[in-house]
């Protein structure tokens, strides 16, 4: 879309978070001719949806859709990106808010060009938290094979300043002397596009998520499908890279729950079928259990679960798990009632996955920043403060349904700007 | 399946502290976390179901309703708040006057609006009976309970004694009548549910060794209790008084062949336990433990309340209140005696009298009466894994 009119924008936007929401807002604001400041807390855009090995709804690699998001932004001059970078104050009102923010120091400048020496010579290591810590990388690192900006970072409470990296990187990128940066901006209207973090599944002591490392999160499967993933996309099973000849899902593990989350996390059913997909390509025959609650299967989906259940090989219980042993062979028993038969079940498996779900990401920060919140903590809308929220900041929903409230958001944005 | 509610049950349940049945939506989290809970046809999911659907046909023939202990892990881990534990035992309430003869009597005792009736009853029998029996007056000298109802010289039961038996016994009578009736026809109900059949019985004997005599064992060892996570603490309290009430039991059997038997015989018999007597001692003992453990039960009942914010329920307090009147009458009227008090003493004795025939009378149809139904249900349990039915369903 051109600049509508080429006149100078009347206010610009902040859109708080880089995930796909935040991307989305802030091309769509940008693209009608508003200026964009796009801040992300990660050293990399693309947040939950750079992390799935395929995503909803036509079950693509994230560098699908993302790519084209990243070219639009780079290539868009009204977009200005920020990331390692937080909001530390607010001030101000609808149209005419002050920012402060600062940025962490990547120690890392704009001349990397991501050849990998340093990595070579760097003698520290760091848990990876982008593939849930399920694999390490060196202090200095690359966030992710398709990381925006492509740019190594240094993770400050790993690196011990020995200097190598900087005698070894050819470019003259490596600042280990880089100071934390803060600055201030002046908008008309702020988006929370903050997104979501899985919910924590040690919080469920009844499924013994630390007890065994055959249960993992949906997440973590999605880092094990992924070819760039901590296993290069085979599904193994931490710790000792078995194979595994037998899974477990369990549904609602957290979500709907009032000692956790209350609401349900709208994703997991259809995350868990999209994971059985992953492990029917790498394990044909291995028998599969979903044990759930309900089902959510909206709309066309309907046909893949029906797809799905067709499989002689995966079976769906009807019951909630509610307890997990872990064995010592290194397997986990899933205790479960048949709601349907009325008979316990006793489910042994070789690898269970906790279909954990999603917990508003910002909740707290944005409340101190004037944003309102619900009481499940999810920030809500408020036009007349220019105040909106994006995406899964805003409730718990897919991919489709986040890009759709963020293009929305974004529209509430430019209004906000243009009064 | 045609199912036909009962709305009055549904409404009951709600009103006797399952308010919070209706938010259930079967994920069955109970059952897998319930530590009571066995592996086939687990509880309390299924309860749950059926309570909200108003099927009471099918829960009072459920040996599983009885066998919960309300450990309360179940409403712990319940994603709804639901809280099953407080369901089923409102389904115990309903079961217990379900089941109650006379029915008249059952009902009276479910509501607290019928305190005045429920104590003045017992309190005007034993108060026209003291009146007819000319004992109604401050004692000469020492004070001896004995001779509470007034004294005669017919050495062969003494009067205060025989009174005592012309209140207590048809009370007890009725209430083991009632109990029996009840505990009968839940059993007859249960068979039908576990598809027994009638004609294959174990004997009488065979009965009480196999099914009945290891669930009294398991009872006073209190294993079940134990097994439970969120109240593990009632087993504290619910122990002692236990005990104590086993005590009491012995003490009392014992009083009562002494004076109604052996002192046809020998009449000296008559008159005080010593203090140093060892029955006296274990009475005095019991008294003790009674109190604690009604202590232990009434703070850990009022704690769970007001942090819940719930409302405690007339069936579950009725119990406190009677035993814990009872253990404090019973100490206070013999405390006041040895002080030489006579006017408190007959008051608090009086008070003594009147809340152990409201304990009795109404122990079929009040919380106590999982006494009997609770041990019937898991004498049931072994049943229905004995080979008399389980055997059978394979057939």
């Amino acid at each position: 879309m051109t600049d509508a009119g080429g006149a100078s924008p009347m206010g610009a936007v902040l859109v708080v978070g880089g995930g796909i929401s935040g991307m989305t807002v802030a091309l769509e604001a940008a693209e009608v001719g508003k200026d964009v400041f796009l801040i992300e807390k990660n050293p990399y855009m693309g947040g939950r949806v750079a992390q799935l090995n395929q995503y909803f709804p036509k079950l693509c690699p994230p560098s699908c859709g993302m790519e084209i998001n990243f070219k639009r932004i780079k290539n868009n001059r009204k977009v200005r990106m920020y990331t390692m970078t937080q909001i530390k104050s607010v001030t101000g009102d609808a149209g005419n808010y002050e920012v402060t923010l600062e940025t962490t120091p990547r120690l890392v400048n704009n001349n990397c060009t991501a050849c990998n020496d340093c990595v070579g010579v760097c003698p520290e290591e760091r848990d990876n938290d982008f593939n849930f810590n399920m694999d390490k990388t060196r202090a200095i690192y690359k966030p992710h094979e398709m990381a925006m900006p492509m740019k190594y970072v240094i993770d400050a409470k790993a690196c011990t300043k020995c200097g190598k990296c900087v005698e070894a990187c050819k470019y003259d990128a490596i600042d280990l002397d880089m100071a934390p940066k803060t600055f201030t901006l002046n908008v008309a209207s702020i988006a929370w596009s903050t997104g979501w973090n899985p919910y924590d599944p040690a919080k469920m002591d009844n499924l013994k998520f630390n007890e065994s490392d055959a249960i993992i999160t949906n997440m973590m499967m999605e880092r094990l499908a992924a070819p760039a993933g901590p296993t290069l996309g085979k599904i193994l099973r931490p710790g000792d890279n078995k194979e595994p000849q037998s899974f477990g899902f369990v549904q609602c593990a957290g979500s709907r729950d009032e000692n956790h989350l209350e609401y349900c996390s709208y994703v997991c059913c259809m995350a868990t079928m999209k994971q059985i997909t992953y492990i029917r390509e790498r394990y044909p025959e291995a028998p599969i259990y979903v044990f759930y609650i309900d089902l959510r299967t909206p709309g066309k989906y309907e046909n893949f679960r029906a797809k799905l259940m067709d499989d002689p090989n995966t079976h769906f219980i009807k019951g909630k798990v509610a307890d997990i042993v872990p064995e010592d062979d290194g397997s986990v028993t899933m205790v479960a009632e048949n709601a349907v038969t009325g008979e316990k079940i006793r489910q042994n498996v070789d690898l269970a996955v906790l279909a954990t779900g999603m917990e508003p990401a910002a909740q707290g920060l944005a409340a101190g920043f004037g944003a309102e919140v619900d009481s499940n903590g999810f920030i809500v809308s408020n036009e007349d403060k220019a105040i909106l929220s994006a995406g899964c900041a805003r409730k718990a929903s897919d991919v489709v349904t986040a890009t759709q409230n963020s293009t929305a958001a974004a529209l509430k944005a430019v209004q906000a700007s243009r009064r | 399946m045609q199912i036909n509610p009962d709305l009055n049950f549904i409404k009951y349940l709600k009103g006797a502290g399952g308010d919070t049945l209706k938010k259930c939506y079967q994920c069955a989290t109970c059952s897998v976390v319930c530590p009571l809970s066995g592996d086939n046809k687990p509880f309390p999911r299924k309860e749950m179901i059926w309570a909200q659907w108003g099927l009471k046909d099918k829960l009072v023939a459920d040996p599983d309703v009885f066998l919960c202990h309300q450990c309360g892990d179940c409403t712990a881990y319940c994603p709804r708040g639901a809280k099953p534990a407080d369901v089923l035992g409102a389904i115990r309430a309903y079961a217990y006057t379900h089941y109650g003869f006379p029915s008249g009597l059952a009902k009276l005792t479910t509501s607290a609006k019928n305190l005045p009736l429920l104590i003045g009853i017992p309190a005007a029998i034993i108060l026209i009976l003291w009146y007819i029996s000319g004992g109604m007056h401050l004692p000469a000298g020492e004070i001896d309970f004995g001779h509470f109802f007034g004294h005669w010289d017919f050495k062969y039961l003494a009067k205060t004694t025989m009174f005592i038996d012309i209140i207590m016994l048809p009370t007890v009578g009725l209430a083991l009548f009632s109990a029996y009736k009840g505990v009968s026809t839940m059993w007859g109900k249960m068979c039908e549910g576990a598809n027994a059949d009638p004609v294959w019985r174990p004997s009488c004997g065979k009965f009480m060794r196999d099914f009945l005599w290891p669930s009294v064992k398991e009872i006073i060892s209190h294993d079940r209790f134990n097994e439970c996570g969120a109240n593990k603490d009632r087993a504290r309290g619910h122990k002692p008084l236990m005990l104590a009430f086993i005590g009491l039991l012995i003490v009392t059997t014992y009083s009562f062949i002494l004076k109604d038997f052996i002192g046809i015989v020998v009449p000296s018999l008559h008159g005080p336990l010593s203090l140093w007597d060892p029955f006296k001692i274990l009475a005095n003992v019991s008294a003790i433990a009674l109190i604690y453990g009604i202590y232990i039960l009434w703070t850990n009942r009022s704690n769970e309340e007001s942090e819940s914010g719930k409302k405690g329920t007339f069936y579950d307090w009725f119990l406190i209140y009677e035993i814990a009147v009872v253990g404090i009458t019973g100490i206070l009227s013999e405390l006041t005696r040895l002080a030489g008090l006579p006017v408190l003493a007959y008051f608090f004795y009086f008070c003594h009298l009147v809340s152990i025939m409201m304990l009795f009378l109404y122990m079929p149809y009040s919380k106590f009466a999982h006494l009997v139904y609770r041990t019937f249900a898991m004498a049931f349990e072994r049943y229905r894994d004995s080979g008399f039915i389980a055997g059978k369903s394979e057939a």
